[in-house]
């Protein structure tokens, strides 16, 4: 579904991504784990069409979409939750969900996935005129995930969900992931600093460090890794 | 279905404008009286179109360009061309539009200081292009005088004039109308959903696939198209043209109407203009001091009620409901002139 060949990222002199190769098969989830700075987010933000590449090739669904403009890739199909639970903090719960629906006007349809992604988190149902500036963190991460999914996406690409959240809310989280990719048949691409949940949630890993892969492989197998071990579990 | 608490609202709002700006000549017809609402209605037109702008996070410098431009093509047609106003009108409009469109995609590359700057910049190309460069059109540094005024209408068999200053205000008054009902009805639509999230995150929008260039440009030529428009009733009811009338200092007005009456909402503006021109008007003695008087207005506002004036009342009501009345006060000193 999701191909990255040799993807390059540079900011000016500095080189966040080197050469970064990594694949999402239909339906699967994987993760990509490693320390701040490593270049996962630049990663993500080259693949939504954020930040252009400065060499390698991205290919959704066959399309080579290298290059283009974030609002033509999401209209492909590919939806980006940015980190930190980036909402629209002075609109309503109802108002930041049909923002996520921008690309398929109004509807019927609409309106089904509007009940849908709302049955799938009820605390958002319960605060829909709320204004999403005053939700938990918890909850803003709910709205980030269904604003998302709004768009009815075949790929979801989810950068930090945990971010800041306590351990129960992120195993919620992780639960929320896993029952969308099952649900819908919706591939995910995760990044996490929290590795634990990371590699519990994902059929495959790959860990990154300053700008490159270093490891890869299933995410059952790395959960033993002496490095993966040392370095992100805490030994 | 029943109309929303937000299209009620729009409703409301639009009700009070229209019964407003059409009843002001049953009050009064003192020349002087209708001369300052004529401009206000004026100066409603272009800051209510500022705003749209501003409302996607860009704070145009050049909107009163766009307004010159308008009244330089309409002036030019009717006078150079013999054209009724009834086509340069328009025409004025289309004008600012099709040049903003080259405009606004340049500065729309940037954002913040330097969408700033570089919107600044052309302004005062423009007007440097006015008052220096083809002399034999535009006038240069005297300007162009003996505009004529609006031509005479027939509509449903009855001939209307625009010679006096209530026909000149009804006028002026037709127009806010229309613009004010294109402006509200997209800010109560999709269009306006859309520029709020473009202001409050606009790489966030566009992860939602939004195109925001494409929003901002379209915001930027529908404003300078209002922007025309008003430049060219200028130009028939003043019927003098100077490079200075599209200068700084007007633009600067503009902008602190604009915000000091609160961005945030299509009625901002509208508060702010009213409330700051007959401010103005109280304060012509001190008309040296004007501009310093305004500034520090905006400063205090910006301190005090960041979302501008036309928030005063939902803050003074919560604070009563708190019992903070002290602050009240203190806050309502700061901004009434």
């Amino acid at each position: 579904m999701l191909e990255v060949t040799d993807l390059r990222v540079r900011y000016g002199n500095v080189v966040a991504v080197a050469g970064v190769s990594l694949s999402v098969a239909d339906g699967e989830i994987v993760a990509v784990i490693g320390p701040n700075g490593a270049g996962k987010t630049s990663t993500l933000r080259a693949i939504s069409g954020l930040v252009r590449p400065s060499a390698g090739r991205i290919s959704f669904n066959g399309t080579d979409i290298t290059g283009w403009k974030a609002h033509r890739i999401v209209a492909m199909g590919l939806s980006h939750a940015p980190e930190g639970r980036r909402l629209f903090p002075q609109m309503t719960v109802l108002e930041n969900l049909k923002m996520g629906a921008y690309l398929r006007g109004n509807g019927a349809a609409l309106e089904r996935t509007l009940q849908e992604v709302v049955a799938r988190f009820p605390r958002l149902a319960e605060r829909r005129r709320q204004r999403a500036g005053t939700l938990s963190g918890g909850e803003q991460q709910m709205l980030a995930i269904g604003r998302a999914l709004m768009a009815e996406p075949r790929m979801l690409i989810l950068d930090e969900p945990s971010f800041g959240l306590a351990p129960m809310v992120v195993t919620e989280i992780g639960r929320v992931i896993q029952a969308i990719n099952r649900a819908r048949k919706v591939a995910v691409l995760l990044v996490e600093q929290n590795a634990r949940m990371a590699l519990s949630i994902s059929a495959r890993t790959y860990v990154m460090e300053t700008g490159t892969i270093v490891l890869e492989g299933p995410s059952a197998s790395l959960r033993e890794s002496p490095h993966v071990k040392a370095a992100y579990l805490g030994g | 279905m029943p109309p929303s608490p937000a299209l009620r609202r729009a409703l409301i709002g639009y009700g009070l404008l229209a019964a407003g700006s059409l009843g002001l000549p049953l009050v009064t017809r003192d020349s002087y009286h209708v001369d300052v609402a004529t401009t206000i209605l004026m100066n409603l037109v272009l800051t209510m179109s500022l705003r749209l702008e501003i409302s996607t996070g860009q704070l145009n410098m050049a909107h009163i360009s766009f307004m010159g431009i308008g009244a330089y093509a309409s002036t030019i047609l009717m006078m150079r061309g013999g054209y009724s106003f009834w086509i340069t009108l328009w025409v004025a409009g289309v004008m600012a539009a099709v040049w903003a469109v080259p405009i606004g995609g340049l500065a729309l590359r940037v954002s913040g200081p330097y969408y700033f700057l570089i919107t600044f910049a052309f302004s005062e190309v423009v007007r440097l292009i006015f008052n220096n460069f083809f002399a034999e059109w535009f006038g240069g540094p005297s300007g162009l005088v003996q505009i004529p005024k609006p031509d005479p209408l027939r509509l449903a068999g009855v001939q209307l004039t625009f010679v006096g200053k209530v026909e000149l205000y009804y006028l002026m008054c037709a127009l806010l109308l229309l613009a004010a009902a294109v402006l509200v009805r997209l800010d109560y639509s999709r269009f306006g959903l859309v520029g709020n999230a473009i202001r409050q995150g606009d790489v966030l929008a566009e992860t939602l696939g939004v195109w925001v260039f494409r929003y901002k440009l379209t915001a930027f030529v529908l404003g300078s198209f209002m922007a025309g428009i008003a430049g060219a009733f200028f130009a028939h009811s003043h019927q003098v043209l100077h490079s200075s009338d599209f200068s700084l200092e007007p633009m600067v007005l503009l902008v602190v109407f604009t915000v000091i009456g609160g961005t945030g909402s299509v009625w901002g503006p509208v508060v702010g203009t009213v409330v700051l021109t007959i401010a103005s008007e109280f304060m012509r003695e001190f008309h040296y001091y004007e501009i310093l008087v305004y500034g520090a207005v905006l400063i205090l506002t910006m301190l005090l009620l960041p979302e501008g004036l036309i928030s005063l009342p939902g803050k003074l009501g919560r604070l009563v409901r708190r019992g903070g009345g002290g602050e009240a006060e203190a806050m309502g000193a700061g901004v009434a002139p």
